[in-house]
């Protein structure tokens, strides 16, 4: 399978084979490889305030269930009872004090212990050791300033190196303000017929779809400039924003401006007034680039292999995989806890209206993604090709930023890095294998003065 | 709540306002989206809250900014919907999808103001899309018609989704 999976990506040319979109050989192994390996996001801390409050959710094709403690901190289990496998919790999310098994009425207290046993004398004449049968865990469970992530690789790096200098970016979110982030409203939920990659690869780099696929949408709620991108895709100011990879496979697109990322607000003024207000506050916390030139402005940032925030838009999603030609898309607004309620109510209501369930930008890229899906599974598709080789070769150093940088948001650079990760993860056997790397790390003194 | 339950409304504002529900499907089905608009009333709110799948005795508090929304349209929201939908940018509606409304189970119940009446009812939505599948989405709908003149309007729509997770890639659609 390694010599095979070596010649499925070559991100020097830009090229992937069309069949790591369709092959189910392909999607097992990336169960085992990506999504059994990697840190992935499970739930933000907002979500689940109180113990006992619990949200279901997945790790790759795995149920889920993660859950508040007594003492505060967060534990995350198979959602599968112990006994005979059954599904243990049937809702989204809730508080509970306990989950009892619908089968024979097994139950599990919040911290994965196997509480009760009906018929325990009588049937199992008390020789049950609960012990060994409490709720599988989650192999690590580990938190990035409100961001929970889980990983079932015991050889994984820390969250911390795993996000490495995406952390840069991260901040400009998380951390900007004092009181940090939350997300709102609840899980907005789609299936769409498309391999898991294509829509990471849609928001991770290609600012190339967004004056073409989306301009209805564009056309009807644009009300400030993003970079030059314009209906029908007819401009581009390539100075005005970056394409940001060579983080450990994490990915960022961010626009220079510190007001665009409210482009798609037909009335962003009181989140402009918010950002104003706030500039020194932000730019004292992180210093002047991130705070003059990125926070406000349109930020999308990639997780690898499956969470994506966008700072601006304000949306917050992840994609769970569903065999080779499926996903559930799973989205949030979310917002900073020090902004208005009316600022946060601004949000969440625009979120719904541009990346909703019926969204006027989101409506425009599910066909897409599903139709680039359907384009891999034929007899002579799958032995096509398919390539991201826009501005090959231009990338480097940025002053003031970390990462391997091309200019633009429109460029396919991200995109040759987010293969070139997929298919590091893909051809190692265990973490060892997998190379690290953080390209044009600032140093401590830049990162000071930045 | 009512001091004493109201007398149903008269046949003839039945029969008119259950040929309005149909007329509404028969003319978002052809794609008449400015006849639809015509319908509504200046003041309409159009509403598709958020929700999740919850136990039943789940004690956990509302969430703090609500649950969201797939649609909270005022007229203006709604023309700049059907502008979208007009504007020949929207490619995933062209060629056409095949759609069919069907709608049922019409309650009309009289509401305190005498020009108005609430409207319970269920839509059947049939889309055969441009990739060959076909998804059907059913909803409940709870409204409020007002007469004005000869006609009647909507005033508001509260639509109830019956899916946790939307089967279908847009909702360029309305209900
Ligand atoms: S399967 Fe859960 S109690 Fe038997
Ligand atoms: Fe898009």
């Amino acid at each position: 399978m390694n010599d095979n999976i070596a010649d499925l990506v070559d991100s020097r040319t830009g090229r992937q084979s069309r069949s790591i979109y369709a092959s189910e050989d392909i999607y097992r192994q990336e169960l085992e490889r990506i999504f059994g390996r990697c840190w992935l996001f499970l739930v933000h801390t907002s979500q689940i305030p109180k113990p006992g409050d619990y949200f279901r959710t997945f790790m790759g094709e795995d149920d889920v269930i993660v859950i508040r403690q007594k003492d505060g901190s967060i534990k995350a289990f198979l959602n599968s009872c112990t006994h005979r496998g059954n599904r243990i919790c049937r809702a989204d999310r809730g508080n509970a004090r306990a989950f009892t098994c619908n089968y024979h009425g097994w139950s599990f207290s919040p911290d994965g212990a196997l509480a009760g046993v009906p018929l325990e004398s009588e049937a199992y004449f008390g020789e049950l050791d609960r012990t060994k049968f409490g709720l599988i865990p989650v192999t690590k469970v580990a938190e990035y300033k409100g961001l929970v992530f889980g990983c079932w690789d015991a050889n994984s790096p820390s969250l911390d190196d795993y996000l490495g200098d995406a952390k840069f970016f991260l901040d400009v979110w998380l951390d900007a303000m004092p009181g940090g982030s939350a997300l709102l409203g609840e899980t907005q939920k789609m299936v769409l017929g498309t391999n898991w990659k294509l829509p990471v690869e849609n928001v991770c780099g290609d600012g190339y779809h967004l004056g073409w696929a989306h301009a209805g949408a564009m056309a009807a709620v644009q009300s400030m400039d993003l970079t030059g991108l314009s209906v029908g895709n007819s401009g581009v100011d390539l100075d005005g924003g970056l394409s940001v990879a060579g983080m450990n496979g994490h990915m960022v697109l961010s626009a220079l401006d510190g007001v665009s990322g409210y482009a798609f607000y037909p009335d962003p003024k009181p989140i402009l007034e918010y950002l104003e207000a706030n500039r020194q506050t932000v730019i004292d916390r992180l210093g002047e680039v991130r705070g003059r030139q990125v926070w406000g402005a349109q930020v999308n940032i990639t997780i690898f292999p499956n969470l994506q925030l966008l700072p601006g838009l304000n949306w917050f999603r992840v994609y769970h995989p569903k065999g080779p030609t499926q996903i559930e898309q799973w989205t949030w607004a979310m917002a900073e806890n020090d902004m208005p309620e009316a600022v946060k109510a601004q949000i969440l209501e625009n979120q719904c209206l541009t990346f909703g369930l019926a969204g006027l930008f989101d409506n425009d890229d599910g066909d897409n993604l599903t139709a680039c899906t359907e384009q891999s599974r034929g007899w002579r598709t799958a032995q096509m090709d398919v390539y991201t080789n826009m501005a090959l070769g231009r990338s480097g150093k940025r002053e003031g930023f970390p990462g391997d940088i091309a200019s633009g948001l429109v460029s396919e650079h991200n995109q040759r890095y987010f293969y070139r990760r997929w298919q590091e993860h893909m051809m190692a056997e265990t973490w060892a294998e997998v190379p690290t790397y953080n390209i044009n790390s600032l140093t401590d003194e830049e990162a000071e003065h930045a | 709540m009512l001091d004493r339950p109201l007398a149903p409304p008269p046949v003839e504002v039945i029969v008119a306002v259950t040929q309005a529900l149909h007329r509404e499907a028969r003319l978002l089905d052809n794609e008449d989206l400015d006849g639809w608009l015509a319908m509504l009333g200046k003041d309409v709110s159009y509403r598709l809250e958020l929700k999740s799948r919850r136990f039943r005795a789940d004690r956990s508090p509302p969430l703090p900014l609500g649950p969201g929304v797939i649609f909270n349209e005022d007229l203006g929201r709604l023309k700049m919907r059907v502008d979208r939908l007009k504007s020949g940018f929207v490619w995933a509606e062209d060629p056409p999808n095949y759609i069919r409304r069907a709608v049922s189970n019409v309650e009309v119940l009289a509401n305190q103001a005498d020009n108005e009446v609430r409207v319970h009812s269920v839509l059947v939505m049939h889309r055969n899309r441009i990739d060959g599948t076909t998804r059907l989405l059913t909803a409940g709908r709870t409204d409020r018609w007002r007469s004005e003149g000869s006609c009647w309007l909507l005033a508001s729509r509260d639509i109830v989704l019956d899916h946790s997770v939307m089967p279908d890639s847009n909702l360029n659609a309305f209900f």
